[in-house]
């Protein structure tokens, strides 16, 4: 009787099963290949916020730096007088400050680069007391934003107050620091038109006693001038 | 003779219609709430990378309103932007001092008018003569 029965019982037929697998397996494909596209378009996403939060943090960190620009002194030895380091022109800086990206603390030579069409380059030195070129030019440089190319201008104030911005700062003639330094940052690819600036006001102009001695032996970058603060 | 059972066909029972629609539209619902959320951090994401860079911006404009004073110019280097500064009063005398100064605080504030973003802030103006 029940094998009788189990016999008449149908099951599926081949071609419904095969239709049903076919079918099936469209759904899946076009549920996954929605599924590529969005999470293609989530990864990319969030690489641009990623790249866009390194470039922030870069900009903060050089702006910070610039703002803690050190008048480090050294002897010129062609003319035996102490020369401050802060050598600028258009596409490129070096300077000493007293913000230090690495761990260990003190003066850090800084040297900032833009390679047109390759990207703007970092280059640290420790700062001993002496002019820090050598140990720079000896040093790795590492690529700081890839795809901008920087131009630097610094604020000079003349006699008479009035704040003009130039496209070269030679520290050991001018024997000071810029008030401010300008970078302005454009994209080196066309189809992003995101530029950035950066105004940096170096600290060490209103301190009242940071200033760099251009006479004496002592080689102290320590003297006095007429601050906010009142004649000292 | 054995009586084999015939089923009847009117006893095969598959899924009707109503079923089938509320099961396609729980599934929609729940897709759909997935695409929605992936949406919302795309926007998310979005929205943050343009305020980090209206950050930056703003920053350079306050860096460059603390140079300016109304005494002395600072020519003009910054790329136009939504924010623009302008100078407000200088703050009061001081009520006891020893000697002369030439420099006197001064209130700015820096202003964005088109998220109505107000950054107040005070800076040196260099005066003149000394008070």
């Amino acid at each position: 009787m029940e094998m009788f029965a189990s016999r008449t019982q149908r099951g599926f037929t081949l071609i419904e099963i095969m239709l049903s697998l076919a079918l099936t397996a469209l759904l899946l494909s076009l549920l996954s290949g929605g599924m590529y596209a969005v999470m293609n378009d989530w990864e990319r996403d969030t690489d641009v916020l990623d790249d866009r939060l390194d470039e922030t943090i870069t900009i903060l960190q050089v702006e910070r730096a610039l703002k803690g620009a050190f008048p480090h002194s050294y002897r010129d030895d062609t003319t035996l007088g102490r020369a401050i380091y802060f050598q600028g022109d258009d596409e490129s800086l070096s300077w000493v400050s007293t913000v230090s990206p690495q761990r260990s603390g003190g003066l850090m030579a800084w040297h900032l680069k833009s390679q047109s069409g390759e990207g703007v380059f970092l280059t640290l030195a420790p700062a001993m007391s002496d002019n820090p070129d050598e140990r720079l030019s000896n040093a790795e440089p590492i690529v700081l934003l890839e795809n901008y190319e920087a131009t630097f201008s610094y604020l000079y104030e003349d006699l008479d107050f009035s704040k003009q911005w130039r496209d070269d700062w030679a520290g050991e003639e001018l024997n000071a620091l810029p008030l401010a330094v300008h970078i302005l940052l454009t994209p080196i690819d066309n189809d992003n038109t995101q530029i950035f600036e950066v105004v940096a006001n170096i600290a060490a102009n209103t301190h009242r006693s940071i200033r760099a001695t251009t006479n004496g032996s002592s080689g102290a970058p320590v003297t006095t001038r007429n601050t906010p603060f009142g004649e000292l | 003779m054995i009586n084999v059972p015939q089923l009847p066909n009117h006893h095969q029972t598959g899924f009707t219609l109503l079923e089938v629609i509320v099961a396609l539209t729980i599934t929609g619902m729940v897709l759909g709430g997935l695409f929605t959320l992936a949406a919302g951090s795309k926007q998310l994401a979005f929205r943050s990378g343009t305020s980090l860079t209206r950050a930056l911006e703003a920053r350079a404009a306050i860096n460059f309103a603390l140079l300016q004073d109304e005494y002395s110019d600072v020519e003009e280097i910054l790329k136009p932007t939504d924010f623009e500064s302008h100078s407000e009063d200088r703050l009061g005398a001081v009520l006891r001092k020893t000697e002369q100064i030439t420099y006197a605080l001064q209130e700015f504030e820096v202003v964005n008018e088109r998220t109505d973003e107000v950054v107040t802030g005070t800076r040196w103006a260099r005066l003149e003569l000394p008070e």
